[in-house]
């Protein structure tokens, strides 16, 4: 699997000093971080160390809560072109659309399972009617849910189980066809197995894609990553690699360190 | 102790509901009983031919016809008057205004909920004494100014049920469409909105019962009790709430009295028809929706 990994990958993403507080309450202090393509980097840390904010940070989706307040630097690669995306005029439906984020429990519009991937391709990506079955289909084999759900796509989606849930928010994602995927803890209420068709499908995607994946499971970023952050209060304490994630001493130390 | 208290509550909810109910039913039944044998082609057109009155060749005398058919538009209008104002209102303020506008906002929607009708009547005939001495010396009371009077009475309703509604939405949904590149106008009117659909609907069912029951703006405000169909939107005209108070107060005969009944059964089945219409736009648009057909 990690067999032809670059050594020293061009990042696609990169944070310099970031800051985001709520309220005037500072949840990232001075953050930095860079992200590689064809990667998936795990971010691990305590519940409320900001790992979610700083995902959110990445397409501008904080802005969104009253009170937030973001400083710093966040570049970021798209189209083979670095985009600043807090200095210019890039439009956020545009940034959003290229930096596709699965958020921490499944966040389905009220409408049918098909439905839930055609209107963002209809408004987002303003495709012509007879082009977006095609792509909802495409999106769903992509996801590995064609199967599941190919019989009943005008079901409404919130009859799908938690499992199913994620991977259509992902298909809806992907559907859109991002660069940078943004996946907080995808496998939060799933159990092992439905855990394992996640992350199998997160290695399938790695090559196309930056990856940056939230977990709060060890275990987890071990079978994924191939580079680690670990977050400790609002800020990057310590950066992995997957070599030192799976050495079983760093386990220890780290066990210890976050949990 | 506990077990006592919730079976006691619970006892109290249900004499709650039965007895709301009951009253529905009686005062249905009451109606119903008293006007349905009134409810005849003569009740509507008098001695009119019907088609003849349908078709507005012939004045219809001692029917409440042309009361029914302004009380429908009288309705209609004020509607298209107080329906995207009242939503527009109620979406700025859930969604757009700022904290300290929309405390004072807020307030000002409060207080026009606390108008009695009969004051918005008032204003309204202030409004063309006014009109009258300075700009505009032909103007006087109309159906167009008691839709704008009866407007603004129902405009607090429309607003507060908008306004509830889309702030009850759960937050994620509006996260939703943001965090996959939709425009905050698209949010709205693609998200926001048909999930909000069934609270805005009753906002709007609520308006148009009052709308179409209110006497007291109407009074003071041009209906008339014969002025035959609407001329135009600048007429006089007659209103069933109207002719219902007018045959109330002045029968003079048990045959008048049975006209009055009557007519409330019309008014009653009138807004019932509206209510339906209103459900089964609402019920379609959510349809539709939910499959996307509209949409793509
Ligand atoms: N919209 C918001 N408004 C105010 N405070 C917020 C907001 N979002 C996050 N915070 C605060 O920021 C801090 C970090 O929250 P965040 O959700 O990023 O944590 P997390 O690392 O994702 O935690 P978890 O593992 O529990 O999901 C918390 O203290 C939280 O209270
Ligand atoms: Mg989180």
């Amino acid at each position: 699997m990690e067999a032809k990994r670059p050594v020293d990958l061009e990042p696609s993403v990169r944070v310099e000093h970031l800051h985001v507080s709520f309220g005037g309450r500072e949840v990232l202090h001075d953050l930095s971080a860079q992200f590689a393509p064809g990667e998936i980097t795990v971010i691990l840390g305590r519940s409320g160390s900001g790992k979610s904010t700083f995902l959110r940070a990445l397409n501008r989706l904080n802005e969104c809560f009253p009170g937030s307040a973001t400083r710093g630097s966040v570049r970021l690669k798209l189209q083979g072109q670095w985009r600043d995306i807090y200095r210019e005029a890039l439009p956020l439906t545009e940034l959003r659309r290229r930096v596709g984020m699965v958020m921490q429990t499944p966040h389905l519009l009220p409408v049918s399972i098909a439905a839930n991937l055609a209107l963002p391709l209809k408004l987002v990506l303003g495709l012509p009617r007879r082009e977006i079955p095609a792509r909802v289909a495409g999106a769903l084999k992509e996801a590995h849910l064609w199967e599941e759900v190919a019989d009943r796509l005008d079901a409404p989606a919130h009859t799908l189980s938690g499992g199913q849930q994620q991977r259509l928010c992902l298909a809806r994602v992907l559907a859109l066809e991002p660069e940078i995927l943004l996946v907080d803890e995808p496998t939060a209420s799933l159990d092992f197995r439905a855990s394992l068709k996640v992350e199998e499908l997160l290695l399938s995607l790695k090559e196309r894609y930056t990856i940056i994946a939230v977990s709060h499971s060890l275990s987890q970023a071990r079978r994924l990553a191939d580079a680690a952050l670990i977050f400790r209060d609002g800020s990057v304490a310590e950066r992995l690699s997957r070599e030192d994630l799976q050495a079983p001493d760093t386990l220890q130390a780290l066990l210890e360190e976050i949990f | 102790m506990i077990k006592r208290l919730t079976s006691l509550a619970q006892a109290c909810s249900w004499l709650a509901v039965v007895t709301t109910l009951g009253l529905v039913l009686l005062l249905l039944g009451f109606l119903g009983l008293r006007g349905f044998d009134a409810l005849n082609p003569a009740l509507f057109f008098g001695k009119t031919p019907a088609w003849a009155a349908i078709t507005a060749r012939l004045p219809v005398w001692h029917g409440i016809w042309p009361a029914c058919v302004g009380t429908v538009t009288l309705v209609l209008l004020a509607s298209l008057l107080a329906i995207p104002l009242g939503l527009a209102s109620g979406i700025y303020l859930a969604s757009y205004a700022p904290g300290p506008w929309k405390r004072w906002f807020a307030l000002a929607v409060e207080l026009l909920a606390a108008i009695p009708s009969i004051v918005m009547g008032l204003f309204g005939f202030a409004l063309i004494l006014f009109l009258k001495k300075t700009l505009a010396p032909q103007a006087n009371t109309c159906l167009l100014l008691s839709a704008g009077c009866l407007a603004l009475l129902v405009l607090p309703y429309l607003i507060l049920m908008t306004q509830t509604t889309l702030e009850a939405l759960p937050s994620e949904l509006r996260l939703t469409g943001l965090s996959l590149g939709f425009t905050p106008w698209q949010n709205l009117v693609h998200i926001l909105l048909p999930a909000g659909g069934r609270g805005i609907l009753s906002g709007v069912i609520l308006a148009v019962g009052r709308a179409a029951e209110d006497t007291a703006v109407i009074l003071l405000t041009g209906v008339v009790a014969n002025a035959g169909l609407p001329s135009g939107i600048l007429g006089k005209y007659e209103a069933l709430p109207f002719h219902i108070f007018y045959l109330a107060a002045e029968a003079r005969s048990d045959a008048e009295l049975a006209q009055g009944f009557g007519a409330a059964l019309v008014l009653l089945l009138l807004t019932a028809a509206l209510f339906l219409g209103a459900y089964y736009l609402q019920n379609t648009l959510a349809k539709a929706w939910k499959q996307k057909d509209l949409l793509i």
